[in-house]
């Protein structure tokens, strides 16, 4: 039996045997079909999230009488007029659409550097520092990570009183709308970073070494090498960002000071405030709309993303 | 002594409900175990709470005396009223067992499941026989809530920016020294009845006309004030962020217990009073029903009252409790009737049905 | 010379903003989760473990935690496989509809969670299976999901479609070429990945939110809802806890796995 073993160990054995079983279930000549077949788990999973939403999208055609709290057994398109009129929506739709495109910007030129440090440094000791530190602020939970803002930043708080020091009297540094942005650049930093990073590993780095001998400086050599071959991966990081930023409801509410709303805290309001489930989804749907549009904005002005680079030599 | 209402005849009562009324209701508690027919016990029930004091307040008062009286243990979830409601009518729609036995809510809130039909009627409660008319839901059939509490949404202030003496009218918050200074309740609750009052318009005309309530909200808003939720006021007040509020008293009293220095008045224009309830959402098993209901029943007895009322410093619905010391005599502890005339009481009905409205107007003057 | 002077003073100077701005408010609460007084304040009124001692004594923080950590695990173990098939898939072959299908995966992160948990809770509750652990760390996998396929499909730049087509030609079978040669080219984007699932499960409240009830509460949803009262010290204390478990999370696999070789450029 041990002898066996080391001459065909079991490994290989389970491996055959499982080689068998793929074959005899997928033959050689579904090969074509083969990446559909790898993708059916992540589509069958985000198909629960399609199954709410379908739920979703009949509860946006149902009006809420408020002398039931039940909702019209009929069909209608009234909240979808109402989500399109009413001035509030519009203020926060807007509110929220610039916030994401700012903080996409702002992320990414902060994880550029952030990950190319990362990535390119020669101590294992500063590259695991700097990926733990992007991981920590993770575990203090958005709500205590505002309480520390508000220590910083607040009327009373650290940078008030360095200020005062120097006779600045009080700012409002919190609860505003920067406060917004700057906690949000602060929360997608690190998800940005993890994005383009692996990107920026796959960069040879003799690449830039080979431009700098040609006589290239480091900013030319960014510009024309490495930020095309980053491309994907800021593609990546930018979709996630926007996205994430556009549909974001803790940070406005805890930063904002309750009139920085974005579309889903006026989601949240209608789901939990008023009861008008109704409207709630058809804010919910809209945002959806908006934020897949973008995508695919963002996707037909750029590429796919990072996927290009496997293939293009394939 | 009524042991039951005549009201509850139209409505269908369990069996063993019948037989607790019949063998003398008010003292079924106790002489538990003394009748055959006493549903099984569950292990534990679940109550929904608000945190921090509340949830303190109602576990000395009534979760601990009523889990010694029948040894079922009581688990109280903090999940926000708000947040609670579409996951309760969720099961009840979905014939699921429902995620809490007892919902202590606002009475505008449980108004909202009541009518939707999402609550079992409490009307048969034993103890309901000697409360008082704040006990009962106005604008509803029988009990499918019952409030066990009022309370008052004051203006807390910090006594070291109001150096000539407490504020007399909500108008005083928009002095300019007061710029970002003032913090209320982000869809407005509690300040749209006092801003229709200071805004020069009348309380009748609510909800025909609030033109003057949003005049007033709209100079407010110039005023660049905070918007936020009860744990908000408490942080704000403590970190010097704000100088004045309207939140409810209880709250305030809070932070004063923390330390924070901190008064409250109700105002010239007056103050909006409300009720908090307990009720309890259908698609429970009987027994859980049963034990459930008799959770409600103990939360309207003097001695439960006394001390969950005392740590909540709330005036309640049962005759002869008698007020927290610092409380004595304070607007948001009303006893007389005096006391509630300065109040602002409008009924559950107009505002269940305008709540909405009035909330997206608010936001819709403060996000613009 | 002086070039490289300058851009290493550009990238620490941005690199120090991103670094003040990350941990600024984790040290500001782990210094105020040791004050002896009420509120968090820092620097902390006095010293003591008051907070500390006061959350050792509750046992539901500890239960809560523990099912969290369930949570987090039903959540990876799903992701691993689902999400790496997913990013190799769209990372090494040309699908038709791509970009539909990569708009349709970002799903979770364009429907607001709110939308998502609410979508959720009534799918999970028609199929009656509300008020168990599984769900939720399901339902977690799927609103981060992205995260995982992007992290795979990004470091499956750096596969070499030579290299698995040179061992193809060796006579190699599919699922061994797949797992020797495809599997570790994009291991550091599974690694990555799977941690970032993993950290984001254990932190998730607004879904699990409407997925739990009192008695499988998680602990982000305990503290989200005792947050929605007071905020004390306590819940500082428990945060410099949670992150001290992580730490030594991270430093185990980083003993086990090596963090950095994944992270080193080739």
């Amino acid at each position: 039996m041990r002898a066996a073993r080391t001459a065909y160990p079991l490994k290989w054995r389970i491996m055959d045997a499982l080689e068998g079983v793929a074959a005899a279930i997928w033959p050689a000549r579904f090969k074509r079909a083969t990446p559909y077949l790898m993708l059916l788990p992540a589509v069958l999973l985000v198909g629960l999230l399609v199954l709410g939403l379908i739920q979703i999208a009949d509860a946006s055609l149902r009006t809420l009488d408020t002398t039931t709290f039940q909702f019209s057994d009929d069909y209608s398109i009234a909240n979808f007029r109402r989500a399109l009129t009413e001035p509030l929506f519009l203020v926060v739709a807007q509110r929220s659409l610039i916030a994401a495109l700012i903080v996409t910007a702002v992320t990414l030129i902060f994880a550029f550097p952030y990950a190319y440090l990362m990535v390119r440094t020669r101590s294992p000791r500063l590259r695991k520092f700097l990926l733990i530190a992007l991981f920590l602020p993770f575990f203090i939970g958005q709500v205590v990570r505002a309480y520390g803002w508000l220590i910083i930043l607040g009327n009373q708080g650290m940078v008030n009183e360095a200020l005062g020091l120097v006779g600045v009297a009080p700012m409002r540094l919190i609860y505003n709308y920067p406060a917004v942005l700057f906690g949000l650049v602060q929360y997608m930093l690190p998800f940005a970073v993890l994005m383009l990073a692996p990107a920026l590993t796959a960069i040879p780095e003799e690449l830039e070494a080979a431009a700098g001998s040609l006589g290239a400086n480091w900013v030319r050599i960014f510009i024309h090498v490495v930020l095309p071959l980053a491309r994907p991966g800021f593609i990546g990081a930018g979709v996630v960002v926007l996205t994430l930023s556009l549909t974001d409801f803790a940070v406005p509410a805890i930063l904002g000071g309750g009139s920085q709303d974005f579309i889903a805290n006026a989601i949240y309001d209608q789901f939990f405030r008023t009861s008008d489930q109704g409207l709630g989804a058809t804010l919910a749907l809209m945002l959806v709309a908006l934020g897949s549009i973008l995508v695919g904005l963002v996707f037909a002005l750029f590429g796919a993303g990072t996927l290009a680079m496997g293939r293009s030599r394939a | 002594m009524k042991r039951f209402k005549p009201t509850l005849s139209h409505l269908s009562r369990r069996t063993f409900l019948q037989a607790t009324a019949a063998f003398g209701g008010a003292s079924a508690l106790g002489l538990r175990g003394a009748y055959s027919q006493e549903p099984e016990k569950p292990a534990e029930i679940i109550v929904r709470a608000w945190g921090g004091s509340w949830v303190d307040s109602l576990k000395a008062g009534v979760s601990d005396s009523f889990t010694k009286m029948t040894g079922i243990a009581v688990r109280h979830d903090l999940t926000e009223d708000n947040e609670i409601q579409p996951k309760v009518w969720a099961a009840v729609a979905q014939n699921r067992v429902p995620p809490i036995h007892i919902n202590w809510d606002t009475t505008t809130n449980a108004t909202k499941s009541a009518l939707r039909g999402v609550t079992e009627d409490l009307s048969d409660l034993p103890n309901l026989a000697n409360v008082t008319d704040l006990a009962k839901p106005a604008g509803l059939e029988g009990f499918p809530i019952v409030n066990t509490y009022g309370y008052v949404y004051v203006l807390a202030y910090r006594p070291a920016a109001f150096p000539d003496g407490p504020p007399k009218s909500w108008k005083d918050l928009l002095e300019p020294k007061f710029k970002g200074r003032l913090a209320f309740y982000n869809d407005g609750i509690g300040f749209h009845f006092p801003a229709q009052v200071a805004g020069g318009g009348k309380l009748e005309d609510i909800p025909g006309n609030m033109q003057p309530a949003w005049d007033f909200i709209t100079k407010m808003k110039a005023q660049q004030p905070l918007l936020g939720e009860d744990p908000d006021f408490t942080t704000w007040f403590q970190n010097g962020e704000i100088d004045a509020a309207c939140t409810i008293s209880t709250n305030a009293r809070e932070a004063r217990k923390n330390g924070v220095k901190i008064e409250w008045v109700v105002p010239e224009e007056g103050a909006k009073f409300d009720t908090d309830g307990l009720w309890i959402p259908k698609g429970l098993p009987e027994n859980e029903l049963y034990w459930a209901k008799q959770y409600i029943n103990h939360a309207l007895t003097k001695e439960a009252q006394q001390v969950w009322l005392d740590g909540l410093g709330l005036p309640g619905v049962v005759p002869g409790l008698t007020p927290p010391k610092d409380l004595v005599g304070d607007p948001s502890y009303p006893t007389t009737e005096a006391d509630f005339k300065r109040l602002i009481r409008i009924s559950s009905k107009v505002q269940v049905e305008n709540e909405s409205e009035w909330f997206s107007k608010f936001k819709a003057i403060m996000q613009g | 010379m002086s070039g490289s002077r300058s851009k290493s003073f550009v990238l620490w100077t941005l690199v120090t903003i991103a670094l003040i701005t990350l941990s600024a408010p984790t040290v500001v609460v782990l210094g105020a989760s040791f004050t002896g007084g009420n509120i968090i304040t820092f620097p902390p009124d006095g010293l003591s473990l008051r907070w500390y001692a006061r959350i050792s004594q509750a046992s539901d923080l500890r239960n809560a935690f523990l099912r969290t950590l369930q949570v987090a695990t039903v959540c990876t173990i799903v992701a691993i496989p689902v999400g790496t098939l997913a990013g190799i898939a769209l990372a090494k072959y040309a699908v038709r509809f791509e970009k539909t299908i990569q708009i349709y995966l970002l799903l979770p992160f364009t429907i607001p969670l709110i939308g998502s948990g609410i979508g959720l809770m009534l799918i999970f509750g028609k199929a009656g299976i509300l008020g168990q652990l599984w769900p939720v760390g399901i339902a977690c996998c799927v609103i981060n999901l992205p995260f995982m396929i992007w992290a795979v499909t990004a470091s499956a730049t750096g596969l070499d479609p030579d290299l698995e087509l040179a061992a193809a030609n060796c006579g190699a079978p599919p699922l061994q070429v797949f797992f020797s040669v495809t599997l570790p080219a994009v291991m550091p984007g599974v690694i990555t990945g799977s941690l970032l699932m993993f950290i984001l499960a254990l932190n998730e409240f607004l879904v699990s939110l409407l997925l739990v009830d009192a008695r499988i509460v998680t602990l982000p949803v305990l503290i989200y809802n005792s947050i929605r009262s007071i905020i004390t010290p306590d819940l500082a204390a428990i945060s410099v806890v949670f992150i001290a478990c992580s730490a030594v999370a991270i430093f185990l696999l980083d003993r086990l796995v090596g963090l950095d070789i994944f992270l080193k450029s080739k």
